[in-house]
């Protein structure tokens, strides 16, 4: 990542991002990175853009505590490709695809997450789905001899998105 | 029969029908009693929804383990997103912290998870209660000389400790699958990448699928062997767009392994819903010629 730390500026680690971090599921994993690099040589996220994605350095940026860099409008945290292979090889179970993840929440707290994702997320908040039912999907399936898509209790549902009183801050 | 809870999850019943179709025609045929989950909702899907809000993501995610549990089956899924949320939520939940976190958010719709439901995927259901020679004394017509190459996807392996499928880098339980129904299965040198779905830059995975679609090439493989139905979207259209922006037309299309399996059955090419897809697997239909002739 271009933005990396100069080895000899004094680090000002943002501690205020560190503890909402850790206040995510799993976003406090990061703490156990030696910066081994393990998680580098297969991400194809990494391969694909050149270097400029890379965990590695993404993780160091968290140990740093250098959040304005991860947590802006754009992040190139939405260049992972979710595909876990640096979940598989980590020696030491950082996870890093669940730190993104867990960074990912901070961002959509902020209102910082791409449209597309967005978009996504309305229509699960909306109909329980990712695919919105409707007619012409239900004829498709009568073609095969399956009933209409049945329907989502999405008033219960959408209880469970509200966070408790003691659940902390995940807001 | 033995009987499992079905979790279909969205991209199947909702965009392929025709996939669900031939999972249930076929798992008939394997003896597997389906159990439909009345009630259930989105996994939630691993990428957007679990990017806006971890825990609301897995309180859904519990919900949805919990219409099995009050049944108790064990659940089965199609689709290796869906797996992967529910074996994760499986997994964190052991948690007993996480565990009370999220049953408090469920206690308000009086629910409790308890975490007696294991999460199979379909193809370790097959391969672990149906077994690959069932699969095979189930085929009708084997399709001899179909070189399938193999697109694993992502979310069916890894991470492996969690989803305990197969071994990540050396996988066979597609291979075995495709090979009982009488084809021969081809490992191209990019057999392990990503299909690029969840990534904003486009440039990435245009060029990942590129690369992708060369190796099969390459191998002259028939058809590409599909478990994932993210992956199948993107390999079906999004091959169009590859074609477009590489000017290269690889024209491989991708088949879902349990329509493959319908067909090998002998359930006919017109009723898999194939004229569906911007790729068609046209090679399928020379095993219809034989049959017939």
């Amino acid at each position: 990542m271009a933005s990396q730390p100069d080895k000899n500026d004094v680090v000002r680690v943002d501690f205020a991002f560190k503890r909402e971090l850790a206040e995510k599921v799993e976003g406090d994993l990061a703490s156990y990175c030696y910066q081994c690099g393990a998680c580098v040589g297969d991400c194809p996220a990494t391969t694909y853009s050149d270097g400029a994605f890379n965990p590695r350095e993404i993780m160091l940026m968290v140990l740093y505590g250098l959040g304005d860099e991860l947590i802006r409008e754009g992040s190139i945290l939405w260049d992972c490709t979710n595909c876990y292979t640096c979940h598989e090889r980590c020696p030491q179970q950082v996870k890093p695809v669940e730190v993104i993840i867990s960074m990912k929440n901070m961002l959509s707290d902020r209102g910082f997450a791409p449209t597309s994702a967005e978009k996504v997320i309305k229509t699960f908040e909306e109909t329980g789905r990712t695919v919105p039912p409707n007619p012409a999907i239900d004829k498709q399936r009568a073609k095969f001899g399956l009933p209409p898509l049945p329907p989502v209790p999405m008033e219960e549902i959408s209880k469970l998105f509200e966070p408790a009183n003691d659940e902390g801050s995940p807001e | 029969m033995k009987k499992f809870a079905f979790f279909p999850g969205c991209l199947i019943p909702a965009r392929h029908p025709a996939m669900e179709f031939a999972i249930r025609a076929t798992l008939e045929k394997l003896e597997i009693e389906i159990v439909d989950l009345e009630g259930a909702s989105c996994c939630p899907d691993p990428i957007y929804f679990k990017s806006k809000d971890k825990l609301s993501w897995l309180a859904v995610a519990a919900r949805n383990l919990t219409l099995a549990e009050d049944l108790g089956l064990d659940i089965f899924t199609n689709c290796s997103g869906c797996t992967a949320t529910l074996s994760e939520t499986y997994h964190l939940l052991q948690d007993e912290e996480l565990r009370d976190q999220v049953n408090q958010r469920l206690a308000r719709v009086d629910r409790e998870y308890r975490g007696t439901s294991r999460i199979r995927h379909i193809a370790t259901l097959v391969r672990d209660e149906v077994g690959y020679e069932k699969v095979q004394e189930s085929v009708v017509r084997p399709l001899e000389g179909l070189k399938v190459a193999i697109h694993y996807g992502c979310h069916l392996l890894k991470p492996s400790r969690i989803m305990q499928v197969d071994n990540p880098d050396n996988p066979e339980v597609m291979e075995k699958l495709v090979e009982a129904l009488g084809a021969s299965p081809v490992r191209h040198r990019n057999w392990y990448l990503c299909c690029g779905k969840a990534c904003q830059d486009e440039s990435i995975p245009n060029q990942m699928m590129h690369d992708l679609l060369e190796t099969v090439n390459d191998e002259e493989a028939d058809i590409l062997g599909m478990i994932c139905p993210t992956c199948f979207g993107q390999f079906d259209h999004g091959q169009m767009k590859i074609a477009k922006l590489f000017e290269e037309d690889f024209s491989t299309p991708p088949v879902y392994y349990f329509q493959l399996l319908a067909f090998a059955q002998g359930v006919p090419y017109e009723n898999l819903g194939f004229e569906r897809q911007r790729f068609k697997p046209k090679a399928l239909q020379r095993f219809e010629e034989v049959a017939a002739g």
